[in-house]
C-alpha cells in the first residue's frame, strides 16, 4: 500500500556491541602506532573533550545548525508543497519529472561555485547548499506517496461530496504522510552532507571549517573528533524525523 | 425519516474514449426495492453503478433518484459500499463511520452520534469503535465501510460487489445482517455483484447485463418468501431452480 517503507534501525544490543567492538579494534590500531593518521580512539576522545569544553565544537555546531535550519526548513516546506502539487496535477507532474530525477541524481556539489558566484563567501551559501542536497528528496518521496493514494478511498470521499481542498486535506496529505516523513528523514540526513560539502567548500564557518583546518594543520585527533561529531548531528537529524514519524503515524 | 426513493435510468450510455461501456441502459428501481446487478466481467456494471452515485457522467441519458436528476457526485440521496472496504487506514473505526457526515460538516456531537448509532446497527458497537482497520477482520471492515455509508442516513445504498473479498461463511453472515437492516429500514438498494447466489438470496429482482457494450439482457423476477435470512431460503428448490436459471441465462451470453 504505501510505496517506500522505511527501514527500522536494529540499535538494540548488537547494534552496542558492534560499536564497541569497533572502539576496542580502534584503540588497539592507534595504539600500535602505525600511522599518525590512525590516532587511538581514546585521543579521539581527549581531543573531543578538548574542543567541547573551549567551545570551539559549540561554535562551529552552532553555526553549523543555522544553516542547517535555514536550507532545511524552506526545502521542507516547498519539497511538500511542490510534491503534493506534482503528485496531484498530471501536468505538472510531465513538466517537472525529468528536471525533479536529473537533479537528484547529479553531482550537487559541483553547483556550489555557482552559489558562491551569486551569494559570495557567506553561510548563505551553506544554507543554499543545505537546500539543494535536501529537497529534490523531499519533493520525489511526497510525488509517490501522493500517487500511491488508493482510488477508492478518493471515490469515497468525493461520493460525499469532498471537493479538491477536503480531498487533499482529508486524503491525499494523511494517504501521503509516511511517505513524506520518510522523505523528510532522508532528506535530513541529505542536509547533514550538503552542510558539510558547503562548509568545506567555502572554508569559512561551521563543522566544514574546522574539518578543513584540522586537516591541513595534521590535527588528526581533532580532525577525527569532528568527523565523529558530524556523524552525530546526521544520526540526530534523522532520530528527530523518526521520533516526528512515530508520533503522527500511529496506526500502521 | 424521510420517504424512500426510487431510481430511474432512462436511455444511459457511456464510453471510455472509443470503447463503449454501457448503451441504452433503461432500469426502474422501485422505491425501497433489492435490486442486483450481475453479469459477465466487463460488462460495466461497476460503471453503472458509478453513474447511479454521480462518480462518472454520463455520455447520454439520465438517472434521476426521486425527483432529483444525478449531476454530480455528493447527492445526499446515495451512500455507496466498496469492495475494498475503502476504509481510511489512519482513523478508527468511529472517524471512519463519522467520515461522511464530516464532509458534509455536520457537528462533532452529531457526528459521534451517528456514527455511534449506526456501528450498533452493524454489530460494532463498544470497544471496536477505537480499533484501527488493520485491526480489524475483513467482515468487520466492512461492516464500518457499512456503517459509515448507512450514518448519512441515505435513502438509496449502492453496494458494489461489497462481499466479494470476504470468505464464505463470514459473507453469509454478512448477507443475513444485510437483509436484516433491509427490512428495517426499507431503503432502496442497487448491488452489484458476480455471485449468482448472492444475486438470488438477497434481491427482489435481478437485472443482467451483456458484455461489452453493457445492455440489459435479462430482468429476471425473484419471487422468493421474506425474511429470508430466518426461513432457511437457500436450501429450497425453489432457490435452487432460480440460481439454475440465471445461471442458463450468463451461461448462453459467453
Amino acid at each position: 500500500m504505501t510505496p517506500l517503507v522505511a527501514p527500522e534501525p536494529a540499535f538494540g544490543r548488537a547494534g552496542f556491541a558492534a560499536i564497541a567492538g569497533l572502539l576496542v579494534v580502534w584503540e588497539i590500531l592507534g595504539r600500535l602506532e602505525l600511522t599518525m593518521f590512525v590516532p587511538s580512539a581514546s585521543s579521539v576522545a581527549v581531543a573531543w573533550w578538548g574542543l567541547l569544553t573551549d567551545g570551539t565544537l559549540l561554535r562551529s555546531a552552532g553555526s553549523s545548525f543555522g544553516s542547517l535550519l535555514k536550507g532545511f526548513v524552506p526545502a521542507a516546506l516547498l519539497g511538500v508543497a511542490l510534491g503534493l502539487a506534482m503528485g496531484r496535477f498530471r501536468t505538472l507532474r510531465e513538466v517537472l519529472d525529468g528536471w525533479i530525477n536529473a537533479l537528484m541524481s547529479a553531482p550537487l556539489s559541483a553547483l556550489v561555485p555557482v552559489l558562491i558566484a551569486l551569494f559570495g563567501v557567506r553561510d548563505t551559501v551553506v544554507a543554499a547548499t543545505v537546500f539543494l542536497f535536501s529537497f529534490f528528496v523531499i519533493v520525489v518521496n511526497t510525488m509517490t506517496g501522493v500517487r500511491g493514494t488508493e482510488r477508492s478511498l478518493v471515490e469515497m470521499a468525493r461520493s460525499f461530496g469532498a471537493g479538491e481542498a477536503a480531498l487533499f486535506a482529508r486524503i491525499y496529505l494523511p494517504a501521503a504522510l509516511p511517505a513524506i516523513l520518510l522523505g523528510l528523514r532522508l532528506g535530513a540526513v541529505q542536509a547533514v552532507k550538503g552542510m558539510v560539502v558547503g562548509e568545506m567548500l567555502i572554508s569559512l564557518v561551521g563543522m566544514g571549517e574546522r574539518l578543513i583546518y584540522y586537516g591541513n594543520t595534521f590535527l588528526i585527533p581533532e580532525l577525527y573528533a569532528v568527523i565523529v561529531s558530524v556523524l552525530l548531528i546526521a544520526l540526530l537529524s534523522s532520530t528527530l524525523v523518526q521520533s516526528a514519524e512515530r508520533a503522527l503515524v500511529k496506526w500502521k | 425519516m424521510s420517504a424512500t426513493l426510487g431510481i430511474a435510468i432512462e436511455r444511459l450510455s457511456k464510453s471510455f474514449g472509443a470503447v463503449q461501456a454501457l448503451a441504452d441502459i433503461e432500469i426502474q428501481v422501485k422505491a425501497g426495492e433489492f435490486l442486483a446487478l450481475i453479469g459477465p466481467s466487463g460488462c460495466g456494471k461497476t460503471t453503472l453503478l458509478k453513474c447511479v452515485a454521480g462518480l462518472l457522467p454520463a455520455d447520454a441519458g439520465r438517472i434521476v433518484i426521486g425527483s432529483r436528476p444525478v449531476s454530480g457526485p455528493g447527492g445526499r440521496e446515495a451512500s455507496l459500499v466498496f469492495q475494498d472496504f475503502a476504509l481510511l487506514p489512519w482513523a478508527t473505526a468511529r472517524e471512519n463511520a463519522e467520515f461522511g457526515l464530516l464532509l458534509r460538516g455536520a457537528p462533532a456531537a452529531e457526528r459521534t452520534e451517528a456514527a455511534r448509532r449506526a456501528l450498533a446497527k452493524v454489530g460494532l458497537a463498544g470497544s471496536f469503535e477505537q480499533a484501527y482497520p488493520a485491526q480489524l477482520s475483513g467482515g468487520m471492515q466492512q461492516r464500518v465501510g457499512l456503517a459509515r455509508a448507512l450514518a448519512v442516513n441515505p435513502q438509496v445504498l449502492l453496494m458494489d460487489e461489497p462481499f466479494a473479498s470476504i470468505d464464505e461463511q463470514t459473507r453469509r453472515i454478512l448477507q443475513d445482517d444485510l437483509l436484516r437492516l433491509w427490512s428495517e429500514e426499507r431503503k432502496t438498494v442497487v448491488l452489484v455483484t458476480h455471485s449468482m447466489e448472492e444475486a438470488i438470496y438477497l434481491s427482489d429482482r435481478v437485472v443482467v447485463l451483456s458484455p461489452r457494450p453493457g445492455r440489459v439482457h435479462r430482468v429476471l423476477d425473484v419471487p422468493l418468501p421474506r425474511p429470508r435470512e430466518t426461513l432457511d431460503v437457500r436450501a429450497s428448490g425453489e432457490f435452487a431452480r432460480l440460481v439454475d436459471e440465471l445461471w442458463q441465462i450468463l451461461k448462453k451470453m459467453q
